[in-house]
Parts: structure tokens; sequence; C-alpha cells
């Protein structure tokens, strides 16, 4: 591409990944003979490797009433599980104390221990997020809950409303009953952002963003030889190194897809082997068709209404979240989304809706830069 | 919402995006924390009186502290800036970072860190670092990955910040204290005399218009330059572009 093209505002609504985001730098592990320091509530427990039989998955289960469970290793589990989150008769609000006779016993759990419990959860989550991989629910009961892992719901539940009130990011399961999460920034990135941010944001956004447009210009899938001679008119090749994104081919079909903004499939039967290429659930998490929409026309200088097919199909996806159906609407309060259900959008997406590709409207001319 | 008593702040969109963007840096100078500020209630909300920046940031940290950070003000060891970050308090959650980094390189970090404290200057040279990576733990690191560049490393303003309370905790003894505030000291002027030391803008504040500095312990002639106190008007007036002050100082980030 010659120079650096100006892109409008990408609409992809991605919490600022910070590449120095609150307490990744500075850390110090334990060091040699440490001492008890501030935030010690108790030295770490050690892991006891008590099954947990979960039956409520799915997080998003009102009410802190488990705030409080005696949750003695000695003896036979204690923490009720039963369906529905009965509570457990033996839940106590007191101190966290530490009985004599069981030295290893994490004890009852006190509103401070399970306080500091939720704020290293919201730190976990912030700085995984940030490499945009999605976090999986066994890496926070292994990094972070320990021993409050029969906790789960109720720790991310409370972790996912501080990080939509202090934050402003919100919490969402990528695709139902998956056990993996991702954040979504609820506040609109707003373009005199990208001069005050102390990152450079990422360069490899603005060739996601050709690619999504791309993409949904053409009906929702485009093959990856479709996609290779649309990007060599800009000076992008699959082989070249690029100045600006590196390795191009294998952002797409690598990176992108591990950060779930694209999925990559092999199309059978084809030979040469051909792949397909269609948005990820990150995605339509973080931004709509009509976004993307608006933000082709904009590269075109045009009105999205210029492509009537395609703002047809932005239009009834802006209605389907809008609707308030069985599975909440995109724009709920945190406090229903959290780790439940993603948007209605994101399953009405796949391949359900036949190509809209008349030639006139899915040529994507190469902007003129 | 935690079913606190504690009298805490309200947050509202434009206290979000200051603290989304601020985590976007590690440090910022009081003018750049200023400016973002201006530019958030600019964003959400444009007829409000834009708050106090120390009662805007302590609305935000009476929120933050649940969650076991702050957003914390410093003052750079060198110059006397006042800058800020956002700091972790818990000191428990740290080694579940240690995920993140191998334990060598963990084992560096702690290393280099002794070295700097225990170090007359503050700083601790190349050199010294990559004499100790053969005594790391956990997988053999060769000198090249530890490598950074040729010169002197010492611990960044917001290390200091950030750390300040486990540095002083885990090496007691060869911490260094700055005899004016008693914060932490890595980089400072000392008595050739009786020994104590003084951060360079603590010096500066402390000996500000007296031609005839005295140890104020020993009231010995202090030997040293005298810096001038920093003075943010003096430094935009003059259109000094502050960013590659930073890069002087090769840093641990």
């Amino acid at each position: 591409m010659p120079g650096a093209p100006t892109y409008p505002q990408f609409p992809l609504r991605a919490p600022l990944s910070g590449r120095r985001a609150s307490c990744s730098d500075a850390e110090v592990p334990a060091c040699r003979g440490r001492a008890p320091a501030a935030g010690d509530m108790l030295p770490k427990p050690r892991s006891r490797g008590r099954p947990s039989s979960q039956a409520d998955r799915d997080g998003g289960r009102g009410g802190d009433g488990r705030a409080a469970r005696s949750a003695a290793a000695e003896e036979a589990p204690s923490t009720s599980r039963g369906a529905g989150g009965s509570q457990d008769p033996r839940r106590s609000s007191s101190q966290g104390g530490r009985r004599a006779d069981a030295p290893l016993v994490v004890g009852p759990r006190s509103q401070k221990q399970l306080e500091l419990k939720v704020a290293e959860l919201v730190q976990f989550l912030l700085i995984k997020d940030q490499r945009k991989i999605p976090i999986k629910r066994a890496d926070i009961v292994k990094h972070v809950l320990g021993d409050y892992r029969d906790m789960f719901p109720d720790l991310l539940h409370r972790a996912a409303e501080r990080l939509q009130y202090v934050f402003g990011y919100r919490l969402v399961e990528l695709e139902p009953k998956s056990n993996t999460y991702i954040l979504i920034n609820s506040l609109e990135p707003v373009e005199e952002d990208a001069e005050l941010r102390g990152d450079q944001g990422t360069p490899t956004t603005g060739l996601l963003m050709i690619v999504l447009g791309l993409i949904f210009m053409k009906g929702n899938a485009v093959k990856e030889t479709e996609v290779w001679d649309f990007l060599r008119r800009l000076g992008v090749y699959p082989t070249k190194k690029h100045l600006i994104f590196g390795d191009p081919k294998k952002l797409l079909t690598e990176d992108f897809v591990r950060q779930r903004y694209l999925e990559y499939r092999r199309i059978p039967h084809t030979d040469p082997v051909d792949y397909e290429l269609q948005w990820g659930p990150r995605t339509h998490l973080e931004t709509s068709k009509m976004k993307v929409l608006k933000f082709v026309a904009k590269v075109h200088n045009q009105d999205p209404k210029d492509w009537p097919a395609q703002y047809c199909e932005a239009l009834a996806e802006e209605e389907d979240r809008a609707r308030p159906q069985a599975s909440a609407p995109s724009q709920a309060s945190a406090r229903s989304q959290t780790s439940t259900r993603p948007p209605t959008s994101a399953p009405s997406q796949t391949s359900t809706r036949p190509p809209t590709s008349a030639p006139s409207q899915t040529s994507a001319p190469a902007p003129s830069s | 919402m935690q079913g606190s008593s504690r009298r805490t702040g309200t947050m509202t969109d434009v206290h979000r995006r200051f603290l989304q963007l601020l985590m976007t840096h590690g440090v910022l100078e009081e003018w750049e924390v200023k400016r973002l500020q201006k530019h958030c209630y600019k964003v959400h909300d444009c007829n409000a009186p834009v708050e106090k920046l120390e009662d805007f940031i302590h609305n935000i940290n009476s929120v933050l502290e649940s969650l076991y950070i702050e957003i914390k003000k410093g003052v750079t060891e060198d110059d006397g800036r006042p800058i800020y970050a956002l700091v972790n308090l818990a000191t428990t959650a740290i080694s579940k970072m240690a995920s993140d980094f191998a334990e060598n390189e963990l084992d560096l970090f702690r290393k280099a860190l002794e070295l700097i404290i225990d170090s007359e200057t503050g700083f601790a040279s190349s050199t010294n670092i990559l004499n100790v990576v053969d005594q790391l733990k956990g997988k053999k690191m060769r000198k090249k990955e530890a490598e950074q560049k040729e010169g002197e490393f010492t611990l960044h303003t917001r290390a200091i910040l950030e750390m300040e309370q486990h540095i002083r905790e885990t090496y007691p003894d060869a911490v260094k204290i700055c005899n004016i505030c008693h914060g932490l000291l890595i980089q400072g002027q000392s008595c050739e005399t009786c020994g104590i030391r003084m951060h360079l803008p603590c010096v500066a504040k402390y000996f500000q218009s007296n031609s005839e500095p005295r140890c104020p312990n020993c009231n010995d002639y202090w030997p040293h330059e005298i810096p001038e106190v920093f003075d943010p008007e003096k430094e935009r007036g003059a259109g000094l572009s502050k960013p590659s002050r930073k890069s002087l100082r090769p840093r641990q980030h």
C-alpha cells in the first residue's frame, strides 16, 4: 500500500489493549524468605484436588447468597452443590479464621477474603484479555481460584460486575457452554482516543477490518484465494513480508483465528485445497454488520445504502439485537449477561443467510490511496 | 455492590474511559493526566465542569480500593516530575502472573532488583546482571537472552511506586531511605560524612535558595550540585518534549 492509509475509526469494541496494563510489569513473585505482605490473608493453601462436581456450569446465577461458605477440606465436601444454588446451612460470614486443629484448612471464607479473590480475578481477566486469547475457565481455576474453585460462578459473576462498573468492560462467554471468556468494551471507541493512548494500538487491526469488510460484503463467507486476489491489489501478499503487517498469511490464518476474529475452514472436495474465511465469534460480539458496512462505505466515500442487500442484512441484524428475546439483548446490563449467553446475533450468523451478492454490489474496489 | 459500607465514589463513563486510557500507559506525567481527564469529559459530558484532578482521582481510587489497585502519585527520582501510575496493592496476586513469565525470567528480575538495591548508585551495570545469569533457577538462560543494552539499569519510577512496600519488607537491611521524605530511595545524593541520603528532588526542595547547603544530619557542607526544583510552567513554556527523557535510561519493563 502506498503510504499509510488513514482509515476511519475501526468499529471494534475491544478493550484498549495496553501493552502495559495495570499490573503486568513490575511484578515480583514471592522472593526468598518473603515476609508476609499487606495483601496476604492466609498462607496459600495447598490445592486439594477436590473434584468440582459443579452442576451449574454457566455463571450468572444471581445472588450473593453463597457468599461465605465453610469449606473444610478435611471434612467431607461441605459446600452444597445442589441444583439451583441452594444455600449451605453452615454458611457463615464470620471472620476468616483458621482452626487450630486443621492447619491446612482454608476455613470459613470471610467477606474480605472473597473480596481479594474477586480482585485477583479481575486483574487476571484484564491481563489475559490483553493478548486477545479467550480466557479458559480451567486457567481461571488453576491460576486464581485454587481452593475457591467451588465458588467459580459466584466469583466470576462478581468479577464481571466489577469489570463493567469500574472499567466499562463486559465479560462475555465466547460461545454458549464453551467455558471461555472475552472482554468487550462497552464504551464506544472515539477517534481522539487514539492520540491519548499509551500504546500504538495494533496496526494489524487495519488488515483485519479490511478482511471483515470483504467477508461481509461477499455474503459472510469468502474463499481464501479470493481474499488474496483482493489484498494483492493493496500490496499485501501471502508470501511476502509486509512492512506494517509482517506476515499477512500468518495473521489471517493463525493469529486472527486464535483470537477468534476469524474462522478458517477447509472447503471439502476442493483440489487444490481451498479454505473459507468467515467472521469468528469475537467479531460478532465486538462489532456488527451495520458498523462494518458503515466502515466500508466510509472507505469508499459512499453511503451504506448504496449496497441495498448488505444494508438490509445489517438492518435485520440490528433489529434482531434490539429485540429482547429469551437470550438477552446485547446491550443488557452485565448482570444478566456475564457468563451465560452471547448476544442473540451470534448463532444466527453462520451460513443460514444465502449469499446476497450481486455483481455490482460486492465488488470492493481498492480504496483510492 | 459488594455489600460494603465504605463511602465509595461513583463511576461514570467519564471515569471509565479515563481509566481505560490510563491503563494503556505504564506511567503518565501530571500534565498528560490532566489532558486525559479533559478529553474524557469532552467525550461524555461536555457541559460538566472538569473536577479538580486530585478529587477526580481520589473518587476513582475509592472505587478501586476493593480491587486492590490504586492510581498512585509519585515523583521521578531524577528530576522531581510528578507522575501517576496504576499500581497493584495486593501482593498475593503477583505470583499469579508468574504464569506469564518463565521461572528463569522472574529470577533474573529478582536478582537484578537485588543488585540495584544493593548498589551504591542505584544502578546495576549490565555486566553484573549478566554475570548473574548463570545462577538463575529454572531453565538455563543464554546470556544473549538476558542482554538488553550496554549500560546501566535502574528501577523505573513505576516499579518504585508499585513495589516500594514489597522492597522495604523484603530487603529491610539493604534498602535506602531518603532522609527528607522517608520514602524508598534508589537514586539520590548522599552526605560524604555521615552517609545519609536524599532524593534529588528532595535535595532541590530542601536547599532551595540556600547559598550554603549543609547536611541536615551532621551539618557538614553538602558537597553535591543542588538540582533545580521542577517547575511545570517553565517546562511547558520551553516547549521541551519530554518523551525523549524516558528513553535515557534502559528500563526493565
